[in-house]
């Protein structure tokens, strides 16, 4: 065997701690990185594919038309489009000059590949242009032409979205049409992709506006506290977002009063609501019921206590921040005095603190599932209390995701949350999906639905753009108020946090979207 | 009466005081509580240890020590109907296919082999899984995960005893079966069971709290420690008494209760029910049935 001498030792021991130095000490010179914690790996990205999360999507490929900040429709892979008046047809103009990652040129004949890869199909007919599909054809290089079987309300919306709508090299795929690569037209090219970390570089052939920095890498950290000590130490630049890496209330109030990471937080998209039970028989088909349930909860306590003041006590179905939200409605203070009286004009009867209507007692099942929900438990506990002041008994029933998503469409429960959609699926998602009758909404259950209210929102959803929707859609919103069909809690706020690195951070128009656009790091 | 009197300056207090404390804490608990442990109070959320609030308070409000001390007596109640309930059923199959034989015989043990053969916790979670969650399924859940230990010891308890020549002089002096099972055979079977059932009582109290922690067991607004410690989660970071005194709680017991069924073991307290008036050589026999009965019962 052979022998080291201290001195080879030492020399070997330094040779290789400068060699492991290399890599960094190059990238600290004009190699810029922005790293951002994601919840869970990347995975395949394949557009086809319910595999992988929304965000790094985006990053990679982009759509005909980008859904920018407060629903505004802007020119992606689109320069330009239009709908004819009985929104049968769709007229894109393609963006010239654009060329995937790979070097395929993007034109309208791989437009057409990729939109005949999922419209039309059944996997995809939860899109209403891929359900109404009859043709797509192109004209010229740059012209594309999709026609509808019938009109199709959001439509522009739906190309938007990110999954399965943005568009893949055609040279991407096996024999089999499988993606086999991740090739996209966006500003980030995936260089390496693993179940710990995910990194890009900047793609230099992007046809729009090059981010300021060469790298991004998305690092896999599952657990909130050691997302937040990354940033602390440096490791991490950004973390938050409902779908990167969730950062909770609590955790932001502690990072923020530190004072070494800063916190963006700004008005959500999605409104977490208390659902009334649309069935026939159940107890707050009352409606004395459901106003006395409204009147008993404290918004604000909830949006102080739980939420840490990171969430705006809302009345309406959606927040401002969505487009057709409707007029703001005043949010109600608690008024356990009102929830009575609106018990004892029903026919409710008090006694000994709590309630009684021809003999049955006032007691709601309260549905929870903290799986489905994270955070919902401790919400329920709370409005329990609040129900408990007025005397209404609610008895909380915690279930698991399966159980939750066989309850709720079946209508078993008195009281249950629910979240709207967010943007950029708002308000057309939620209003589609979980307010008509006559719509299978699958496992998500329905928010509310009555024959009375269907033609209200069919209305709505076939409305002309413009002042007459905006009309229709208050129709909706109005009808909900006078019925106290929902009880809106609050609309939990965007949370980001950022790091030293990070000199000025922009939050990207929706959660589905990475942040990166706008935002500069410290050289 | 006496011999209980004498024998008390001879017990282990060190050993039976936590115990007696934590079933005194939980009888008491609605008189010992300075809050309700549900009363919500929005305007002294998180705070530590003051006059006002001994163990400071939760993210809503709600007094730790009133819900540490209300979740004792959840813990006790929900583990004392699980132990007895199974205790009965556990005894009653055990007895009567030792005492029956044949077929009978076979078909339990393979009954309880299957029970045995599978972690109690799995079957819990299986059977809450069909039932639904809540309070009472996880009783009953509970009650048929633990039944077969008891089951398994008192079978071989029966078996050893019908051997001995006093069940036999009995029979030729025309004692009818109730009367030799419940004079000469019961005793003998409760005096082992009982003793196991002390050290599981902690076990017990365990996985009630495991089930709760997992959303299965106890529902709110009733304090559970282990839907405390769960609820306590997110609050690691800044306020860990929140998980920290349920954890504590929680341990404390469970190690009690263990300590005391290994005193109950070795004989060092008087065993509960008949064993008490047993004579000094049957009392012997006993403790070496005891414990053939629990290498046999060990899985």
């Amino acid at each position: 065997m052979t022998e080291f001498s201290r001195r080879s030792f030492m020399l070997a021991t330094a040779s290789a701690l400068a060699a492991a130095g290399i890599p960094f000490q190059v990238l600290g010179a004009g190699h810029l990185t922005l790293k951002i914690a994601i919840l869970v790996e990347a995975g395949n990205i394949d557009l086809l594919q319910n595999i992988s999360g929304l965000n790094t999507y985006t990053l990679v490929f982009d759509p005909l038309i980008r859904y920018g900040a407060g629903g505004k429709l802007e020119p992606a892979l689109a320069e330009s489009w239009n709908v004819s008046d009985d929104g049968l047809t769709l007229r894109f103009k393609l963006r010239e000059g654009v060329t995937f990652s790979d070097g395929t040129p993007f034109n309208a004949e791989a437009a057409k590949w990729n939109l005949e890869r999922w419209m039309g199909k059944s996997d995809f007919s939860w899109i209403g242009v891929s359900d109404a599909m009859e043709s797509i054809s192109t004209d010229g290089a740059t012209g594309l032409t999709i026609k509808l079987k019938q009109a199709v309300p959001a439509a522009l919306l739906e190309f938007t979205i990110v999954r399965p709508v943005r568009f893949l090299s055609p040279k991407a795929v096996d024999a089999d049409g499988n993606q086999s690569a991740p090739v996209g037209t966006g500003p980030w090219v995936i260089t390496e992709n693993d179940n710990s970390h995910t990194v890009l570089v900047r793609n230099d052939a992007y046809w729009g506006a090059k981010p300021p920095f060469e790298r991004i890498e998305l690092l896999v950290v599952p657990d909130e506290l050691a997302r937040a000590n990354g940033l602390r130490a440096g490791d991490l630049d950004i973390i938050g977002g409902d779908w990167v890496s969730p950062l909770s209330p609590r955790r932001a109030r502690a990072l923020e009063s530190e004072g070494g990471a800063k916190i963006f937080a700004d008005t959500g998209t999605t409104t977490m609501l208390l659902g009334f039970s649309p069935r026939a028989d159940a107890v707050v088909a009352d409606k004395a019921v459901r106003e006395a349930v409204y009147a008993s909860i404290d918004r604000a306590a909830m949006a102080k206590v739980l939420f840490e003041g990171f969430a705006d006590p809302i009345a309406n179905l959606f927040p401002p921040t969505i487009p057709l939200s409707g007029k703001p409605l005043p949010v109600p203070t608690r008024d356990v005095a009102a929830a009575k009286a609106a018990l004892t004009a029903g026919g409710w009867e008090e006694a000994g603190g709590s309630w009684t209507k021809n003999g049955a007692p006032l007691t709601l099942s309260f549905l929870v599932s903290e799986e489905s929900l994270p955070g919902s438990r401790r919400i329920a506990e709370m409005i329990q209390a609040m129900l408990a002041e007025t005397g209404i008994k609610a008895e909380i029933s915690s279930v698991d995701n399966a159980t939750m998503h066989e309850r709720r469409p079946a209508f078993d429960y008195d009281l249950t949350f629910f979240t709207t959609y967010g943007a950029p699926y708002d308000p057309h998602g939620t209003l589609g999906n979980m307010f008509l009758s006559n719509v299978d909404s699958g496992p998500d259950g329905k928010i509310y639905a009555s024959p009375e209210l269907d033609p209200i929102v069919m209305a709505a959803l076939a409305a002309p753009d413009g002042p007459e929707r905006e009309a229709a859609m208050q129709a909706i919103f109005d009808w909900l108020d006078a019925n106290r069909a929902l009880c809106p809690l609050v609309a939990a706020q965007r949370l980001w946090a950022y790091g030293s690195n990070v000199k000025t951070f922009v939050l990207p128009p929706t959660d589905y979207d990475m942040p990166f656009e706008g935002i500069e790091l410290n050289g | 009466m006496t011999e209980l009197l004498k024998s008390l300056r001879t017990w282990p207090w060190h050993i039976v005081a936590p115990v007696l404390l934590f079933v005194a804490v939980a009888v008491l608990a609605p008189w010992l509580t300075p809050y309700d442990p549900a009363a919500q109070d929005y305007m002294s959320i998180l705070q530590g240890p003051s006059w006002a609030h001994w163990l400071g308070t939760d993210y809503l409000g709600r007094d730790l020590l009133s819900r540490i001390i209300g979740g004792a007596r959840v813990s006790l109640t929900a583990m004392s109907i699980v132990l007895l309930a199974a205790l009965i059923l556990g005894v009653v199959v055990g007895s009567l296919a030792g005492y029956i034989g044949g077929r009978f015989e076979v078909v339990m043990i393979s009954a309880i082999d299957i029970f045995l053969a599978l972690p109690s916790l799995v079957i819990a979670l299986a059977l809450i899984g069909i039932m639904g969650p809540g309070y009472w399924s996880m009783i009953v859940a509970l009650t048929l995960a633990w039944w077969a230990n008891y089951a398994r010891m008192s079978r071989a308890v029966v078996v050893a005893e019908l051997r001995q020549p006093y069940i036999e002089a009995a029979r030729i002096m025309g004692a009818n079966h109730l009367h030799i099972f419940s004079r000469h055979i019961l005793p003998s079977v409760l005096a082992l069971v009982v003793v196991y059932a002390s050290a599981d009582a902690g076990a017990l109290v365990l996985a009630i709290a495991t089930l709760s922690f997992l959303g299965l067991g106890v529902e709110p607004p009733t304090p559970e420690w282990g839907q405390m410690l769960v609820d306590g989660m997110g609050y690691l970071e800044d306020n860990p008494a929140l998980v920290i005194l349920p954890g504590l709680a929680l341990t404390l017991v469970v190690v009690s209760f263990n300590l005391l069924g290994e005193a109950f073991a070795l004989s060092k307290v008087p065993r509960p029910a008949r064993g008490l008036t047993l004579s000094r050589r049957r009392r012997d026999r006993a403790k070496e049935e005891a414990a053939r009965a629990q290498v046999e019962a060990r899985p």
